[in-house]
């Protein structure tokens, strides 16, 4: 049972709350969902909800969580409705975290990371997503997840861990792909 | 007089350091103080560090280019503003229901709360555990050694909680080895006997002060093929777990 939910209390400022959470919210559903329209709808069915329930949030601090944790869960009750979605498991074998330079990094575009991050195996995916996409805190993530905080930690090690792997592995692919220019003086000899 | 807190490992700072948002909002939080004065001291932790924060603050970056439609928050907001109203119902009449439920409820509920959270932290003790022995593959033990005195040096030297007195009938019997591991930001130890019917018996401690509350039952318990039972030594709570038949265990613990 998840703890970000409370009865009873104020009035939230639904605006306020959007303005400051869809943004990141829409990441995180973008992220499960790798469809923008569906990551719209998602989001939007999220602010619906708590409009629908805000009488019932009573610690207006645990918004945030509620929200990630909504949004979750909306999809999982997505997912669980819809028959036929292909499910490709990915195993990487991974020893040891490989260093990657920051000026790899820098030169891989947005969608490589997200694709990255959908390579992770599912066990560690979403709280290395959490992580990244929603700045939530290992207990947050905790309570997100309603798993113990040592799990989250476990999680978050062993999928960065993945997905330093999987980027390497991707810039590593690029470069190979790269044609070199041909050096003024290779050119004219 | 205040206990020194234990140094800890690089390997234990770069776990909890996994979990250190890249924006420094974590600072202030305790769980990390020991990995954080780790990382200023130790040249190699801290270049591992610093790297990660990099790697975590592009990723994170990167991330963040992903912006939502420009119609997305005028449509949430419209969508909230057209949601069919909120049915409210008169408190009035159940007003003096509800103040017979609260008052039972101040008097019952941290009675029953309190045992209930015990219970509840040691049933996610007890699953994660289970978990951690049941995966696929097999967890790999940290040392592998047939020496008990062995195996509660390693768990000495890793901080981690050994086995309190054990009993003179256990230490008869070879170690396949030992780990240690982390739960909700306590760690614990796993040190594995080898029974003689070829079975293992695994002992996991942790401190009694992981849980606020304890309900721990008593006796053996059988779940999924295990066999656990709790026991309270010594400011440590221990787990006994094992497949090996109950007649067995019982010549040990």
């Amino acid at each position: 049972m998840v703890n970000c939910i409370f009865f009873v209390a104020r009035e939230l400022d639904l605006e306020v709350i959007v303005g400051r959470f869809y943004a990141s919210l829409y990441r995180f559903a973008l992220s499960l969902t790798k469809s923008e329209a569906e990551a719209g709808d998602l989001t939007q069915q999220t602010f619906f909800i708590l409009a629908q329930r805000s009488h019932q949030i009573r610690d207006i601090s645990k918004v945030k969580c509620w929200l990630f944790t909504t949004l979750r869960r909306e999809f999982l009750r997505i997912v669980r409705t819809q028959t036929n979605h292909p499910h490709v498991e990915f195993r990487p074998e991974i020893h040891d975290s490989p260093s990657i330079s920051a000026d790899a990094l820098r030169a891989l575009d947005a969608k490589a990371v997200i694709d990255a991050l959908d390579r992770i195996e599912p066990t560690y995916r979403t709280a290395v997503e959490l992580f990244y996409l929603s700045e939530l805190s290992y207990k947050e993530i905790a309570e997100t997840l309603d798993i113990p905080i040592g799990t989250v930690m476990s999680r978050l090690s062993r999928g960065k861990e993945q997905l330093k792997a999987i980027l390497a592995s991707a810039i590593a692919e690029n470069s190979d792909k790269i044609i070199p220019l041909k050096r003024d003086e290779e050119a004219t000899s | 007089m205040k206990k020194p807190r234990p140094e800890i490992t690089n390997q234990t700072a770069k776990f909890l350091l996994n979990a250190y948002r890249p924006n420094g909002a974590d600072a202030q939080d305790p769980v990390f103080r020991d990995a954080l004065e780790q990382a200023a001291r130790d040249p190699e932790l801290g270049a591992w560090f610093k790297e990660q924060r990099g790697f975590d603050s592009m990723i994170a970056e990167k991330l963040s280019e992903f912006e939502p439609p420009a119609t997305l928050r005028s449509a949430i907001l419209a969508g909230i503003e057209n949601r069919p109203p909120t049915r409210y119902f008169s408190i009035r009449p159940l007003l003096a229901l509800a103040a017979v439920i609260a008052l039972s409820a101040v008097i019952l509920v941290p009675m029953y709360h309190r045992r209930n959270s015990g219970r509840q932290l040691v049933d996610q003790y007890r699953k994660a555990n289970l978990s951690m022995l049941a995966a696929v593959p097999a967890p790999q033990l940290d040392l592998q050694t047939a020496s008990f005195s062995h195996t509660q040096e390693y768990l000495a030297e890793m901080r981690a909680p050994s086995i309190p007195s054990p009993p003179p009938a256990l230490l008869g019997l070879p170690t396949a080895g030992c780990k240690t591991l982390w739960w909700n930001g306590h760690i614990l130890s796993l040190t594995c006997f080898r029974l003689p019917s070829g079975e293992l018996l695994h002992v996991f401690v942790i401190s009694r002060d992981a849980f606020d509350s304890m309900d721990i039952g008593a006796g053996f318990q059988e779940i999924n093929g295990w066999h656990v039972k709790f026991e309270l030594l010594n400011g440590m709570l221990l787990m006994f777990v094992s497949r090996a038949s109950m007649a067995e265990i019982k010549q040990y613990i």
